[in-house]
């Protein structure tokens, strides 16, 4: 399947034209991961925002005594790593793919945030389901009390 | 349509993840979450549809593990 038509099945694109979804696609970047690899660390500089089209991803927390946690789990249509892309702050926890072939696509800080400038009603549509997806979150943290995102 | 969907695990001792399904999740359908197999047990709407998008909260538990076979 063509990423344009991946991307038109995935919320934060939801409300996108064809051509604002060509754009979105133009600017995303495919990767893959295996079973256990780590796709970034908590605490590390963060200047991409991903989302799954394959697989799950495990976000993993430190407890502070040098181990860490699985504290929820991310299938395909999801979205991760916004938040460093957000407030530029470094990541907020460690995501690990959790099945082989996992794939997602990245988005750059940077060429989302020119896309944004360039046509704002991409960046209109794109960050109200992005406020929508973190709002969605904070429901089933609210509902699960072993999450955290 | 496409369903978001919020599982989360009965008695909180794993952690519960969000995907999009195809198909509206059945009470006794099997569902992977990350390493483990579990069962629905309850769905509902948690807020309403978008565009061509369904929010649900599915609760889950997870599948009975096989008992050991005595070997004699």
């Amino acid at each position: 399947m063509e990423l344009v038509n991946i991307l038109a099945s995935v919320p934060l694109c939801s409300g996108l034209s064809p051509d604002q979804l060509a754009s979105l696609t133009a600017i995303s970047h495919r990767e893959t991961y295996n079973t256990d690899a780590t796709i970034f660390s908590q605490n590390h500089p963060g200047d991409k925002m991903y989302i799954i089209t394959r697989g799950q991803v495990e976000i993993r927390l430190n407890d502070g005594s040098g181990g860490n946690h699985a504290t929820l789990y991310l299938g395909q249509g999801q979205l991760f790593g916004e938040m460093a892309l957000l407030d530029q702050g470094t990541r907020s926890a460690s995501v690990v793919a959790v099945e082989d072939g996992t794939e997602v696509y990245a988005i750059r800080a940077s060429d989302f945030l020119a896309l944004c400038q360039q046509d704002t009603a991409i960046g209109f549509i794109v960050m109200r389901n992005m406020a929508l997806d973190l709002s969605f979150k904070l429901r089933h943290k609210n509902l699960d009390p072993s999450a955290s995102i | 349509m496409i369903y978001k969907v919020s599982y989360v695990v009965s008695g909180g001792d794993y952690p519960g993840g969000i995907k999009n399904e195809t198909e509206r999740p059945q009470v006794g359908a099997v569902v992977q979450i990350g390493r483990m197999k579990f069962e629905v047990t309850e769905v509902h709407e948690i807020i309403p549809p978008r565009d061509d998008f369904q929010f649900l909260h599915a609760t889950v538990k997870p599948l009975p593990t096989p008992e050991k076979q005595s070997s004699g």
